[in-house]
């Protein structure tokens, strides 16, 4: 039984009376894709930000292989290995692509040569690099997705959190941004995606799905078991659909 | 990024010594003092453009760390340590100052800084003026560092190498990884954290290296006319003065201290006797008009409209 | 333990006013988001202006600040259309340095104007004491303690019971979903940047006759409003009229043991207190 690479245990989290997540537990392995799925106010964001410590929980813990890193300070996540994207993209708008992706490369070297050089690479990879001059500022949305990726591949991450990385984009534009998060795990990296709806590009590329409702974890599994779920299509299209499924 | 290669670094030292040869050729006591002030605030900027320009930071209280240079500059050489030493070990106090102030102050955000580094300077003020050590509201005489017929000339070049100093601080800083964390907090404190910058550590490294040098412009300015009162090294006037150099000419830019500082000073100097009756209106329609309309400032506009940084 | 009391009395009495102050601030800083570090400015032209009125035309103080609110509305129209809707959007800094320019122009023109001197205003009123037992005020400060409450009860009551004072929360809370439903937010904002200052410059009118009127006068005020509204939390306009309570009892105390030239000083240490124990403020709510 090996340590699962990210593992939350009962973690649980309240804004004022609300609770956002409520004992919400998965784990994800070594060179796994896993989606988190579910409407808007699930608690996708939330649990991303309990991970990369935006967000301290209440109850329960996180471990990254194997060791506690419940409430560490957003930083400290980022060097231990866990890269992020925003749901709203933020670019750095005063920098070019190619600066954008120096910052994250930069947690692992010094030298702003080297940062350039492996920013290059991450951004052959992501096959952007004819962008890499240009001013972050303006781009369109499916390119600042994709800049998303590449500043958080660049820290070397074990584990990329990436929050509504396809919404957004055209379907063309969301198909080949999953086949390169589908090569992921090539490079070294699991990575834990969230979305609102079941998309078909998601169904393709998640090895696991975990269905959250409003803050609780209501499914898991492969995709195609998990879609076919009276509990899932019940939160989804509601209770009358229950039926369908049976 | 700046490139600080090829011609440039020569272009840049003939300028350098070109200025100090003024020193030289310059008989008029009162034209180096006037040089004196202006190359001191292209210091004083450089060194404020650290945490206002790369850093995104709007201090409005860097006359703390002036005041503290000087007061500590006359205080240390009263106490019979040698003018050189007190000098820079006034530096070194404010800058351990500025690490105190900077670890309670950038725990805020926003306008809340600001206020805070305002209030910060004004206890700091008040305190002054109101302990018998620090002289109170009558001030302190301060030793001079050199003493002849040359002094405002070598004041003058005391003045040219600080501001060398700090323009090759920011050189150094605007290449290197320390800069783009800089200005990644700048842009978003969110998404620097979470490449793994620790925001507050690289706010404070640089608000420490910015006190550092605007203490020595405060010891340098305190020994040039030999006499400190609170109302003239620790008002908000200082800060101002500090923040509008830079912002007019560029904050976050290399020269764009320098520009902003031999534009304010210049015009200042130019249109003397208006601006001493008023000077603080000319920099409220300065400040608005460079919101309004140039908020890259001047060099900051003019890199934008001709490319290339 | 009277001492302690009267001391208490007194900085109600100021808190009062000070509450317009905050007030007015929290209607700008809360509902807009702007940044005004002009407030204080604004308070010392409506000081002027009371001033003017008293020495040119023999109008009592406590009759001129009306006509201090009311210059400082219409000019805040200006204000806003021309200075502030530009930089509405646009980051903390550049309001920052935007105010903060306004309130240089303002206060060195106030110099231009009327000169560096100090001035003064002496009513009959400020001079009559009346006594309560052990305690005493003057009939002046108990005065403007009247007016300001009725003010603040105004106040109150347009924020919470009127359309527009609805609007402006709905403004406050969420901008988007009160364009959504249709509010016209740049008039309503408008409207609040005008109204605070307003309360600015009618405080101001209000202190003449306590304070000694010079240019700088109004510049410790911003601080202290800021002080208002974190004390009583963001977006909260009740909260800023109690923080200007607390901060009135707190000056007044530190006035009478540690002596005055230190109240700027304990103010900036409420402050800093405050925002590193509960930044959302004592009636605040968390921002969503």
């Amino acid at each position: 039984m090996t340590t699962p690479l990210l593992e939350l245990r009962n973690v649980s989290r309240r804004f004022g009376g609300l609770s956002a997540v409520k004992n919400v537990a998965f784990a994800v392995g070594n060179g796994e894709i896993l989606f988190l799925i579910g409407p808007n106010g699930a608690g996708k964001t939330t649990v991303f930000n309990l991970v990369s410590g935006f967000l301290h929980p209440d109850e329960g813990s996180i471990h990254l292989e194997g060791r506690d890193i419940s409430g560490v300070a957003p930083h400290e996540a980022a060097r231990l290995g866990i890269g992020r994207t925003f749901q709203l993209v933020k670019p750095l708008s005063g920098l070019t692509v190619r600066e954008n992706v120096m910052l994250g490369a930069f947690m692992h070297t010094a030298s702003a040569d080297r940062a350039a050089a492996e920013a290059g690479e991450i951004l052959t990879f992501l096959q952007m690099e004819h962008l890499a001059a240009q001013p972050a500022r303006g781009l369109p949305l499916a390119v600042l997705k994709r800049l998303e990726l590449a500043r958080a591949l660049a820290t070397r991450p074990k584990l990329i959190l990436l929050d509504e990385i396809v919404s957004g984009l055209t379907s063309g534009e969301a198909v080949t941004l999953a086949g390169l998060i589908q090569r992921l795990p090539e490079r070294g990296v699991s990575a834990v995606g969230g979305v609102e709806h079941m998309m078909q590009v998601v169904m393709k590329i998640a090895h696991r799905l975990v269905v959250l409702d409003h803050g609780v974890k209501i499914a898991e599994g492969k995709p195609a078991d998990v879609v076919r779920l009276p509990a899932v299509i019940e939160a989804y299209l509601g209770p009358k659909y229950r039926e369908l499924a049976q | 990024m700046s490139s600080l290669r090829g011609w440039k670094p020569w272009a840049l030292a003939a300028a350098v010594l070109a200025c100090g040869s003024l020193a030289l050729v310059a008989r008029n006591d009162y034209l180096l003092q006037v040089l004196f002030r202006i190359v001191l605030f292209a210091g004083l900027g450089l060194a404020w453009n650290l945490v206002g320009g790369f850093a995104g930071q709007l201090s409005l209280g860097h006359a703390a760390f002036f005041g503290a240079g000087a007061y500590g500059f006359a205080l240390l050489s009263a106490a019979s340590t040698p003018r050189w030493v007190a000098l820079f070990l006034a530096a070194v106090v404010a800058a351990a100052f500025a690490g105190i102030i900077g670890r309670i102050v950038f725990r805020l955000r926003g306008p809340y800084f600001t206020l805070a580094t305002i209030a910060f300077a004004e206890v700091l003020r008040l305190s002054v003026t109101n302990l018998k050590l620090t002289g109170g509201a009558i001030g302190l005489s301060t030793p001079a560092l050199f003493s002849g017929r040359s002094t405002w000339g070598m004041l003058y070049l005391s003045a040219i190498a600080l501001a060398v100093t700090a323009f090759v601080i920011n050189v150094y800083v605007a290449r290197s990884r320390f800069g783009y964390y800089l200005m990644a907090i700048r842009e978003d404190e969110e998404t620097a954290s979470a490449v793994g910058i620790d925001t507050a550590s690289y706010k404070l490294r640089s608000l420490l290296i910015s006190a550092f040098l605007t203490a020595l412009g405060g010891a340098l300015y305190g020994s040039a006319f030999q006499f400190i009162v609170p109302d003239s090294v620790l008002t908000i006037d200082i800060s101002l003065q500090m923040a509008i150099v830079t912002m007019l000419g560029g904050a976050g830019t290399l020269y764009g201290p320098v520009v902003g500082a031999i534009m304010l000073l210049g015009a200042a100097e130019v249109f003397k006797n208006q601006f001493q009756e008023s000077h603080l209106l000319v920099y409220g329609i300065l400040i608005v008009l460079v919101v309004l309309f140039l908020p890259e400032g001047v060099v900051g506009g003019l890199q934008r409209r001709f490319g290339g940084r | 333990m009277i001492v302690f009391f009267q001391a208490c009395l007194n900085g109600l009495l100021t808190g009062a006013l000070y509450a317009l102050i905050g007030m007015g601030l929290a209607l700008i800083f809360g509902v807009m988001r702007i940044v005004n570090f002009a407030h204080g400015a604004f308070l010392m032209v409506g000081m002027y202006v009371s001033y003017v009125l008293f020495d040119h035309f023999g109008i009592d103080p406590y009759l001129g600040f009306i006509a201090a609110g009311l210059f400082l509305f219409l000019f805040g129209q200006l204000i806003y259309r021309f200075l502030i809707r530009p930089v509405r959007d646009r980051s903390d800094f550049m309001q920052i340095l935007m105010t903060t320019g306004i309130a240089l122009i303002l206060t060195d023109g106030a110099q231009l104007i009327f000169g560096a001197d100090y001035h003064q205003v002496n009513i009959p009123l400020v001079n009559r004491t009346l006594r309560f037992g052990a305690f005493a005020a003057t009939a002046a400060s108990l005065l403007s303690f009247v007016i300001a409450t009725v003010l603040i009860a105004g106040l109150y009551l347009f924020v919470t019971r009127s359309l527009t004072g609805q609007a402006l929360r709905a403004i406050a809370q969420n901008i988007e979903v009160a364009q959504l439903v249709g509010i016209d937010v740049t008039r309503i904002q408008g409207l609040s940047f005008c109204l605070g200052i307003a309360l600015a410059g009618i405080a101001g009118g209000l202190l003449l006759p306590a304070l000694y009127l010079f240019p700088s006068v109004g510049d410790d005020y911003t601080l202290k409003a800021f002080v208002m509204v974190v004390l009583g939390g963001m977006g909260s306009i009740e909260g800023a009229a109690l923080g200007g309570l607390l901060l009135g009892v707190s000056e007044s105390l530190t006035s009478l043991y540690l002596g005055n030239q230190w109240a700027l000083a304990v103010d900036f240490a409420v402050f800093l207190v405050v925002l590193s124990l509960k930044p959302s403020g004592i009636l605040g709510r968390q921002r969503t």
